[in-house]
């Protein structure tokens, strides 16, 4: 029955080889990308919103 | 003394101005929520008001939530964390203040329109081309402002923050222009360029991207700002934020499809969308495991900081939201939720939890810091979060239990092999306790954001605003370059080149709607098409605009899925090739009501008639409005000519000079509406009513394949006469 109501089209196998293909270069290039990086490069990025210059930032803590 | 040291300000009236509207819109759009819920078991409650129905209501409060109340909360983070991140005021105050009343404009105009029935009814896109203009006129204001505060930066690395800033506004642009090509009829009408399967899978396509893209990602690089603030401590993985941000965009875009599982797109269409849903699971817990571990050894900080309770909860809710949503996305799971309060359900934790949550973390964090003072009660926050935790509780497990009770009722059939609960609103009626325990816990929701409003009302009122911050920092000419930065095999070198990000960027998120929408252009056997489809005739034509002006499109599906349990409820499954002459589709997305692909003939004119004006009348205990206005309104024709030429260029085969006819042909048909009224005892029914037009539309619905086919002719013989149809003596001529 549901083979009836939907319809293919010739070859379209090939969508789903193609974006798993993409899909996994994609992801094995950032991947390689992120393994490269030096820990003392993550480490000041990852630490980037704590060093804004903007000490009003900082708040006034609550009572 | 370093001369590249440079002085600047950042600029705090325009977070400012976004975060008032943020909660003056957020009130709006969840006081809208809270009416159409109540609406659900209190029909009348619209006040017998046509602009106050669900159907016109309904994409009103979407609207609201998404594009006022997250869009404004949106534009005051950004606002705020990229001049910090960037170490630069903004690109332009003028284009900040631009974006500023260009969206609050735009948010009252569809508050306008929307009650008004002007829409083209495609969810989270109904607002009418002129304001879909202007949505994209100020959204190229908010980009060059980004990408120029992003050029003019003192800081060399873009956080990654910045690169989900990025990916909103290049993405979102591409979504709405794409999903928003209209052709106009008037100034406040249009029919979208695509038809029936295209249009369907171009609006999910956009529906579940602006999802992805306006709800998500930006709110992605909110977390990724205000949590390490808030923790004080780094984000814990900016490795991880890497993988997450690129997996996350390529992923993300293929996955539209699954909002039309068993429906009549092409099988490799939502196979594709099933199968990148589950993929999807991946980065968005990559990213909820980001944020959450970020508080490693912070945790004692919920007791004092009320901003990290509702962003851990806002957390918590994303990776539950993007759990469920690969999980609903399996087609096996989907044959049951779909159309129910499952989905609501599904929303809801996205909205209420992740948006909802999020906006009021930021807000409570900003306030403080913008008056320079202490919050005003830390109490009342802590009553904010366990109102807002309740009713969000309240909201979620009535609907989660109403979607599954219905879904399993649709599908019941006795042992003798018939439905068990052959009566649809026999399945309704059995929901209105938790369609009242729902409306509690909206209630909850809106007390708990009505304290916090007070509570930053109060904390502006003790403290002295901050207009401006004045920061210096080296210039980023100054600062050397680094090796890795020169060569193009690092994510150094992205981070450092904001265009290249762009690019790239653009590029992963195009290529999935590529993929799935070029084929159905250029492919033509994707829509098999059936020879007994016509086009509308002019008078349908005009009963299906009423359909849309009232959002009926909001309750009822026209789309009725190959199962046993819909064909034996509704009739034959519907093909994809019996759209092909409908701009806009309209199948559909809740079933509060039946679905109505096959309603044509299912009842005499008079029933629908009884119907609109009261359906108490015809089904007792009905949930849906009156719809008495329809019977006393004229029917407006003078646009007709303007809606069969707009109809004709984008693709509906009326001949030319057709508009010279078609009101005659309107004329006869209202006429033999009225005389089928007629046997139904309605005898003083006026022809020119806007009623009379959408029966007619009504009658038609999923007649067309019921016509039988000519038989061929024999050679030599002459032409067989144009083929008739039950439904009226229409001149509408055949399709090419």
């Amino acid at each position: 029955m549901i083979k009836n109501a939907l319809t293919d089209i010739g070859g379209i196998g090939i969508y789903g080889v193609i974006s798993i293909c993409l899909f996994f270069a994609v992801f094995t290039g950032a991947l390689f990308l992120t393994l490269r990086m030096k820990k003392s490069f993550a480490d000041k990025m990852s630490s980037l919103p704590l060093d804004d210059g903007d000490n009003t930032d900082k708040g006034v803590p609550h009572e | 003394m370093n001369t590249n040291i440079e002085t600047f300000k950042y600029d705090n009236r325009i977070v400012r101005a976004f975060a008032i509207a943020t909660i003056v819109w957020g009130l709006v759009g969840f006081s809208a929520g809270l009416l159409i819920a109540c609406q659900l078991f209190w029909p009348e409650l619209n006040l017998n008001l046509q602009f106050t129905t669900f159907g016109r209501l309904r994409p009103l409060h979407t609207n609201a939530v998404i594009f006022a109340f997250v869009g404004n909360g949106m534009f005051m983070g950004i606002y705020y964390s990229l001049q910090r991140l960037c170490k630069a005021r903004m690109f332009s105050d003028k284009l900040s203040w631009l974006n500023f009343w260009g969206w609050q404009a735009i948010i009252i105009s569809a508050a306008v329109t929307l009650p008004l029935g002007l829409t083209s009814s495609k969810e989270y896109a109904e607002l009418e081309w002129p304001i879909d203009i202007a949505i994209a006129v100020i959204w190229v204001a908010f980009s060059i402002n980004l990408f120029g505060t992003i050029l003019k930066r003192r800081e060399k690395h873009l956080y990654v923050a910045i690169w989900f800033y990025i990916a909103t506004a290049v993405t979102v642009a591409m979504l709405h222009i794409v999903n928003s090509l209209e052709m106009p009829a008037g100034l406040f009408k249009s029919y979208s360029i695509y038809a029936g399967v295209q249009d369907a899978l171009v609006q999910w396509w956009y529906g579940h991207n602006a999802v992805a893209f306006f709800l998500t990602t930006p709110y992605l690089g909110l977390m990724y700002y205000f949590l390490p603030k808030a923790a004080e401590r780094p984000v814990f993985s900016y490795r991880l934020s890497i993988i997450h941000f690129w997996a996350l965009l390529f992923i993300y875009i293929w996955a539209g499809p699954h909002h039309l599982l068993y429906t009549a797109l092409p099988d490799w269409a939502q196979s594709l969308g099933m199968v990148f849903s589950l993929m999807l699971i991946a980065p968005s817990w990559g990213g909820m495991l980001n944020g959450l571990l970020t508080l490693r050894g912070a945790w004692n900080k919920l007791r004092e900081e009320p901003m990290l309770k509702f962003m851990v909860v806002a957390v918590t809710a994303y990776g539950m939201a993007t759990l469920e949503g690969p999980m609903l996305a399996i087609k096996s799971v989907n044959s049951l939720s779909h159309y129910t309060d499952w989905t609501i359900a599904h929303v809801h934790t996205g909205a209420l939890g992740w948006n909802g949550f999020l906006t009021f973390s930021v807000l409570y964090w900003l306030f403080p810091r913008l008056y320079n003072t202490r919050l005003y009660s830390v109490k009342l926050a802590n009553w904010h979060f366990w109102l807002g935790l309740l009713g969000m509780m309240f909201y979620v497990i009535p609907m989660y239990w109403s979607g599954i009770t219905q879904g399993l009722m649709w599908k019941q059939f006795t042992n003798e092999g018939f439905m068990q609960y052959p009566n649809f609103l026999e399945t309704v009626l059995q929901l209105i306790p938790m369609y009242k325990l729902r409306a509690i816990g909206g209630t909850f929701y809106i007390l708990g954001a009505c304290l916090m409003t007070y509570n930053l009302y109060k904390t502006a009122k003790s403290g002295v605003f901050v207009p401006e911050v004045e920061v210096q920092a080296p210039s980023l000419k100054s600062q050397p370059e680094h090796p890795e930065e020169k060569h193009p095999w690092g994510h150094r070198w992205i981070e450092s080149k904001p265009m290249v990000m762009t690019a790239f960027a653009l590029v992963a998120v195009a290529i999935g709607g590529l993929v799935e929408i070029i084929p159905m252009w250029i492919i033509k056997e994707n829509i098999p098409t059936i020879a007994s489809v016509k086009p509308y005739s002019p008078l349908e034509v005009l009963g299906r605009d009423i359909y849309i002006r009232e959002g009926c499109v909001g309750c009822h599906s026209q789309m009725i899925r190959p199962f046993r349990s819909e064909t034996e409820r509704y009739g034959e499954y519907s093909k994809a090739g019996e759209f092909v002459f409908d701009h806009p589709f309209l199948w559909g997305s809740k079933r509060t009501g039946p679905d109505l692909h096959r309603i044509g003939g299912k009842y005499p004119d008079a029933w629908h008639f009884n119907h609109m004006d009261d359906p108490r009348l015809t089904s007792p205990g009905s949930i849906m409005p009156r719809y008495p206005w329809l019977l006393t309104q004229k029917l407006e024709t003078s646009s007709l000519p303007a809606r069969i030429g707009a109809l004709r260029k984008v693709g509906v085969p009326y001949p030319a000079g057709f508009e010279a006819t078609a009101q005659k042909e309107l004329e006869t048909q209202q006429k033999k509406v009225v005389e089928n009224l007629k046997v139904g005892a309605i005898t003083n029914a006026p022809a020119d009513r806007e009623i009379i037009a959408l029966v007619a539309y009504l009658q038609r619905l999923g007649t067309d394949i019921k016509v039988k086919p000519a038989a061929p002719a024999a050679p030599g013989a002459p032409p067989p006469p144009p083929p008739k149809t039950a439904r009226t003596d229409s001149t509408t001529p055949a399709r090419n």
